[in-house]
């Protein structure tokens, strides 16, 4: 089972920590594109920046706007994302092994602090995923993912408290571990491939919006011609009903 | 707020259709549509899905938002529709999910993938009703997007859901037969104005401020080289002379020089609710008057929609950074008030006003304080909704829907229930709405839920206290 460990740990920890960075990268880099793709096929190149900047930043840091309304679901969400950010990449062992694996460290966080932040991340998760159960307005939202995820990110923090915490008999530990090992690079193989990417992709989100109110200029006509419709655009005075389907005239849609 | 009770469910959600015309459309929606074919209408959908997104910038957004959307359900605490009905199908995100899940399916590799591997149906003819429902439920109030900590914009997919609905022939036709009538009629506006009633109208206005004021107060019309080109919502030449008194009296004042043009006088533009198109083709005339009369600004009435789709829309479509300026009414009364030029008597007004912020300039923050400022420079009892500024509460007749008759009871009875009760608390005698479509529907949400409250427009107040020099 050690050797298991540690293909999780090595091999297995590299390939998805890069795939986790990659697609990340990648989504991110799609959005970005986007953005300036469609910024310039907009002759209006106005655009509220000090306002998409303070909403963005409003939401990075929401300590404010947060709590005025659902405070409860407010502080539990706001919680487990400070355990999820905080905890795995500043734990004491965790930067450790990025020490002995690259050479390179960062100050962790304090043992006592690192353990109460997981345990309340715990509870954290629990209560989302529980609140998604029993709200009503929640449960119709829910796809499949949206109960996983809570769940799936509780694993690897549960694993871990209780092989660093737990007297256990070694047994236990290495299933323990190898656990904690594999949850963590499943979570980081899927992460980009799922709603987790709006890690990257939430602060590009007041842009996205903004430079999608651009419209292109004579857009509307060339989608009325690509139709078919070009002398029948959506308001003329005969109905499209009357003309039928042979008064069209457009060629095949290319549907990407 | 009341829960709605099931009578008052039952009258809001029942369709006025006559069975023949929901045979005929093969759709049970509770506004009348366009007559459009009827056949294969999830294959057309998709292609006209598939138009749009070849030739526009939505592809940006639903790639976004399908990445992003985390279902956190945060925007139910601010949509005033899902605050009345309690239906989960009036929940922003879940409205939204009905576009997302098309262009998932249909337009993105993995979704086509998903479904060959699954075996998934496509789009259907029942999920295209529902978006049809759906998107006219929505006031398009973008009140939801402030509560998003994903940044996602439901009004942006509902813009986007009517756009793609309305190419294939589902559009209230109370919004196609104005926008008919705007851009092919013989009229070329909305109302169905004609130019010599306009004149006669106006002519009529100012005979009736001579008599009040003692001064001759005109409506200049084809005034080439004026500063500004009046465009205020076209019904108000018929409904709203009050407005357009109080806005010919600023100008009196200040002794600007602005102009109304016989060519083209309608501020109204329907396409910023179902269609690019029109919006794009209104602003054409906008721009074609503009440039026949050689003003140097648009100066667009009191109303909200009218004002957001020149504002933020006349640039798109007439010439980028090098477009002229556009100012709503309010803007300019506020300033040349400032600048010391127009005079206001305080506390003209003596009974209790309040003021309801139109959705389409408060919500971006444009115009939110110049408008309390002026009132209360001449109302002596001045007091504010809560919530108010960006985070107002919508009337309920937004995005359009104001205009669609057959949904009158929803309008007054879903959409417009929370806005009631906030009206009412105020215990306000005046409520300011400096918006046409705001106006007729906080008028009816009035007489439905019986407030004692006079629904009026800025200027009308202001011109009471107006003191020419």
């Amino acid at each position: 089972m050690d050797a298991w460990i540690e293909f999780g740990r090595g091999p297995l920890f590299r390939l998805a920590f890069s795939l986790m960075v990659l697609g990340l990268l990648r989504v991110g880099l799609l959005s970005t594109v986007g953005i300036a793709e469609a910024y310039r096929r907009s002759p209006d190149r106005i655009l509220a920046w000090p306002e998409m900047a303070r909403q963005t930043l409003g939401w990075l840091v929401p300590v404010r706007r947060l709590w005025r309304t659902r405070p409860l679901y407010s502080a539990t969400s706001f919680l487990f994302h400070a355990g999820l950010l905080a905890v795995p990449p500043f734990l004491a062992a965790h930067v450790l092994s990025w020490k002995r694996a690259v050479g390179l460290a960062w100050p962790p966080i304090p043992q006592r602090a690192a353990d109460w932040l997981t345990v309340l991340t715990i509870a954290a998760g629990l209560g989302l995923f529980l609140g998604r159960l029993l709200d009503r307005r929640a449960r119709a939202l829910s796809r499949r993912q949206d109960y996983l995820w809570p769940l799936l990110l509780v694993v690897p923090f549960a694993s871990g408290y209780m092989c660093s915490n737990a007297a256990i008999a070694p047994k236990t530990y290495q299933v323990l571990m190898l656990l904690h090992v594999y949850s963590g690079n499943l979570i980081m193989i899927l992460i980009p491939f799922a709603k987790i990417a709006h890690c990257v992709l939430a602060p590009l989100s007041q842009l996205v919006t903004g430079v999608s109110w651009k419209f292109v200029p004579g857009a509307g006509d060339r989608v009325a011609a690509t139709l078919g419709y070009a002398e029948r655009p959506s308001w003329v005075e005969k109905s499209r009903l009357d003309a039928g389907p042979s008064a069209r005239q457009g060629k095949g849609v290319w549907i990407r | 707020m009341q829960p709605l009770a099931p009578e008052e469910r039952n009258r809001a959600f029942t369709s006025t259709k006559k069975p023949e015309v929901i045979q005929r459309q093969r759709l049970g929606v509770r506004y009348h549509a366009e007559d459009f074919a009827v056949a294969e209408r999830p294959r057309r959908f998709i292609e006209a899905f598939a138009a749009i997104l070849k030739h526009t910038n939505y592809r940006l957004a639903l790639d976004h938002y399908v990445r992003v959307s985390a279902k956190c359900s945060r925007c139910t605490v601010h949509c005033q529709v899902y605050a009345a009905t309690k239906d989960e199908r009036d929940i922003p995100c879940y409205r939204s999910e009905l576009l997302l899940w098309v262009y998932r399916r249909h337009f993105t590799l993995a979704g086509i993938l998903r479904a060959r591997v699954l075996g998934e149906p496509g789009l259907s003819d029942e999920r295209v009703q529902e978006m049809a429902d759906a998107f006219y439920n929505c006031t398009a109030c973008r009140r939801c997007y402030l509560q998003c900590p994903m940044g996602i914009d439901h009004g942006l997919l509902t813009h986007l859901g009517r756009y793609i609905l309305s190419e294939i022939g589902i559009a209230p036709r109370a919004l196609v037969v104005s926008t008919r009538e705007q851009l092919t009629g013989a009229s070329g506006n909305t109302s169905a104005i004609p130019v010599p009633a306009l004149l006669d109208g106006l002519e009529f206005l100012s005979e009736e401020m001579q008599e009040e004021k003692g001064i001759e107060i005109p409506f200049p019309m084809d005034q080439e080289g004026a500063e500004y080109l009046f465009l205020p919502a076209v019904s108000d030449f018929i409904m709203e002379a009050d407005t357009l008194m109080g806005n010919a009296a600023v100008f009196r004042a200040t002794g600007d020089s602005w102009t109304i043009g016989t060519k083209y006088y309608d501020g109204i533009n329907y396409g910023l609710f179902y269609s690019d198109h029109v919006l794009e083709h209104v602003l054409q005339k906008v721009q074609a008057e503009a440039q026949r009369l050689k003003v140097r600004k648009i100066l667009i009435g009191e109303c909200g929609h009218a004002s957001r789709a020149a504002k933020y829309f006349y640039p798109t479509y007439c010439g980028g950074r090098d477009a002229l300026p556009v100012v709503n009414f309010i803007e300019y009364t506020h300033r040349v008030w400032k600048e010391g030029r127009l005079k206001l008597a305080p506390e003209v007004i003596t009974g209790r006003v309040t003021y309801h912020d139109p959705c389409n300039i408060a919500r971006p923050g444009w115009i939110v304080e110049q408008p309390r400022e002026l009132l209360k420079a001449f109302c002596g009892d001045y007091v504010e909704m809560t919530p108010n500024r960006r985070e107002n509460i919508c009337c309920g007749g937004g995005g359009g829907t104001v205009s669609i008759d057959e949904i009158l009871s929803f309008r007054t009875l879903v959409g417009g229930r929370q806005k009631a009760d906030q009206i009412r608390a105020t215990g306000a005698k005046y409520c300011v709405a400096p918006c046409a479509n705001c106006k007729k529907q906080l008028r009816e949400l009035a007489e439905e839920h019986q407030i004692d409250c006079q629904i009026v427009g800025l200027h009308d107040l202001l011109y009471k206290a107006i003191v020419f020099q």
